[in-house]
């Protein structure tokens, strides 16, 4: 049999027509991808294995009542170790190889900074919790959604208990001496100023200074009614509650959620030293002075019980990660798995209940936690990755 | 606040002019300036707290332990880093060697005892305050091993021979002195006197990885104002290094105490490039 041009022609052409309409069918059976950046190895690991907890266990708990419309959630994890040139290669991976249809994290800003722009131009929906608050920016990064607090608002957390629960009017501001440390002290003192406060003393201390007594010194002959911390050093930080310890001096505490860290306790001269200092926190993972969570966080504890630890790790990573997770999965239910529907789903959420906070996104804002959700913690109060709210709140 | 500048300068200045000592002997033998010396500080703090905390030994063991696991990593360090270079010293690759050295040491400790700083137990459990063990405990250190250190190099066979190799290695080779070996010994004895440093001051600075590169930095500093080579005056310069610090720390506080420390340092040295009690250096013409 010969086979003509017109032949090869109109066989061509059933192919094309088979092969474009087998598409959609392979779409709607095929896995939902999704990669996850996660520092689960090196230095910083910590966050990045509570928050992967809660990942394994949202991507299960959505597989096991049936997946997405019939589609598996499939989660694509490759370790960063929180390192960015990591991060970039996994991300690029994720993109071109791997293909998938969203990506959650990285979980760290440094990281987030090294992959946001490469995110943007293969216009991959991304999600993730870093503070920093250039990360995000709707006309350079409208794939770019926001699920935890940015530096700002832990700023304006910080400052509203200062302010309004605290009723200080004279404080101090200590950084360290990174370039975190240095842009959030100069952010804090800006604030403080602008709200009419009075910064008397402020101070980028080198965290590995073995004594804090000039800078706490210096700091009480000022006249300050609350010292604002601004580090990730938990070295610095219990020295700095040592040194308050040993001036005799109450004066509290308020500032970076590292203060609130379990490796402090071993650092302090006596665990009193550890009594007024406030932590950034969150309300739906703290708990009241009975000791009760609030009730939608309680229902994800009963549900993770038995099946994740809590006691090593903060219910935030955890409720963050399984949010993350839920988000991607209700944005392909809703309006498909294509990176335009699931950001133009994202982009109309209202008050959308999830476990660690309530989100709203807009076009034109991808910041999607409130602000009024950062509240303080009581740094010595941990109980299964939970905290207990700061004196003041109702 | 003059007893805090006092306490505090005196015990961190100790710290200093220990490592400044560490220097000074991986220094004597080899010519070589070892940039592992901050980071054998550093495991001094962090082994007695692994030892100590972790592992529940006492201070009898803890602190021999210690030494020893140093001193090995002191030989160690002159077998990769020191011996290969030393044909080309004029081309200061030692630079090189022996700062990848102490990047694996800070690396190696940050990823098996992790990046947060820890505890570092009481040792002696004497005194409250200003007379707090962790203030003089470093500076009683100092003053210890500087004694036994001038007893070994002016009353000993061996430490006479760690004299003759300082002051002119082929002399010593021609007289049948085992230069090799007493290069060797006299890293592991710099080991151990890093050791110390982390040790004496670990309740001051912590168990914590980080500590390396500030005892690097702050350690040379004593060498270079006291001269190098020359052990006392590296405990005069890392002493008054200290209390300078402390002070600045009080006067002008936080990033710019460190300005004041450096602005003092590269002024002395204008002054005085060999050092406030080093000789000037000879060449024959």
């Amino acid at each position: 049999m010969t086979i003509t041009r017109r032949d090869l022609a109109l066989g061509s052409l059933s192919a094309l027509a088979a092969s474009s309409l087998a598409r959609p069918a392979l779409a709607q059976g095929e896995p939902i991808r999704i990669g996850w950046l996660a520092a689960l190895t090196g230095p910083s690991s910590a966050p990045g294995v509570g928050f992967n907890r809660g990942v394994i266990y949202a991507a299960e708990a959505i597989n096991a009542a049936g997946g997405v419309k019939g589609r598996k959630v499939e989660i694509i994890t490759r370790d960063t170790q929180g390192d960015p040139t990591k991060a970039v290669n996994a991300t690029q991976e994720m993109i071109s190889q791997a293909k998938v249809h969203a990506i959650w994290g990285p979980t760290n800003s440094g990281e987030s900074l090294a992959v946001t722009a490469i995110m943007a131009r293969a216009k991959m929906p991304n999600i993730h919790p870093c503070v920093v608050d250039s990360l995000i920016d709707t006309k350079r990064y409208p794939n770019a959604f926001r699920i935890a607090p940015s530096n700002s608002q832990w700023d304006d957390a910080v400052r509203g208990y200062c302010l309004n629960i605290l009723k200080t009017k004279k404080v101090a501001v200590i950084g360290d001496t990174t370039g975190y440390g240095v842009s959030a002290l100069k952010a804090s003192v800006a604030a403080f100023q602008k709200d009419g406060a009075q910064v008397v003393y402020q101070s980028n201390i080198d965290s590995t200074q073995p004594d804090m007594t000039p800078d706490m010194l210096r700091a009480r002959n000022a006249g300050a009614e609350a010292i604002v911390v601004w580090s990730v050093s938990t070295g610095m930080d219990a020295r700095l509650f040592n040194t308050r310890a040993s001036l005799g001096w109450d004066v509290p505490f308020v500032g970076h959620p590292s203060m609130a860290s379990g490796e402090i306790a071993g650092l302090l001269a006596r665990p009193a030293n550890w009594e007024k200092v406030y932590a950034i926190g969150y309300r739906s993972c703290s708990y009241d002075d009975k000791g009760a969570l609030p009730p939608h966080t309680q229902e994800l504890v009963d549900r993770l019980a038995g099946k994740v630890q809590l006691d090593d790790t903060l219910l935030w990573w955890v409720a963050a990660a399984v949010d993350a997770v839920n988000l991607v999965a209700e944005a392909v239910a809703a309006g498909g798995s294509s990176g335009e529907a699931i950001i133009r789903h994202w982009n109309g959420l209202t008050k959308h209940q999830g476990y660690y906070g309530t989100y709203t996104f807009t076009p034109e804002n991808h910041d999607g936690y409130p602000t009024e959700d950062v509240v303080m913690s009581a740094a010595n109060t941990a109980k299964n990755g939970t905290f207990a709210l700061a004196p003041g709140y109702v | 606040m003059l007893a805090s500048i006092l306490a505090s300068g005196l015990a961190v200045g100790a710290v200093y002019a220990l490592i400044g000592i560490t220097y000074n002997t991986m220094f004597a033998t080899s010519r070589v300036m070892s940039f592992t010396a901050g980071q054998l500080g550093m495991l001094g703090g962090v082994l007695g707290s692994l030892f100590m905390l972790e592992l529940d030994l006492p201070l009898v063991l803890a602190l021999p332990l210690t030494l020893a696991a140093c001193a090995l990593i002191g030989v160690a360090t002159e077998f990769v880093a020191v011996r290969p270079v030393l044909k080309s010293l004029d081309q200061h690759l030692y630079v090189l060697s022996t700062l990848a050295v102490a990047l694996i040491i800070q690396q190696l400790t940050a990823l098996g005892w992790g990046t947060e700083p820890r505890p570092f137990p009481r040792l002696l459990d004497l005194g409250s305050g200003m007379g707090d063990e962790k203030y003089w405990l470093p500076v009683a250190t100092c003053a210890v091993t500087i004694f036994g250190l001038e007893y070994l190099y002016r009353r000993t066979l061996v430490g006479r021979a760690f004299i003759a190799v300082a002051e002119d290695n082929f002399a010593a080779c021609a007289l049948g002195l085992p230069e090799r070996n007493l290069r060797i010994a006299s890293y592991a004895l710099a080991g151990a006197v890093g050791a110390l440093a982390g040790f004496s001051g670990g309740q001051l600075l912590l168990a914590f990885f980080a500590n390396g590169p500030l005892l690097n930095f702050y350690g040379f500093i004593p060498v270079a104002l006291g001269g190098l080579g020359n052990n006392r005056g590296a405990v005069i310069g890392g002493l008054a290094l200290g209390l300078f610090q402390q002070a600045a720390n009080f006067t002008v506080g936080g990033i710019f105490s460190s300005v004041m420390v450096f602005t003092m340092f590269i002024a002395i040295l204008l002054v005085a490039p060999q050092g406030l009690f080093g000789s000037p250096s000879t060449r024959r013409v």
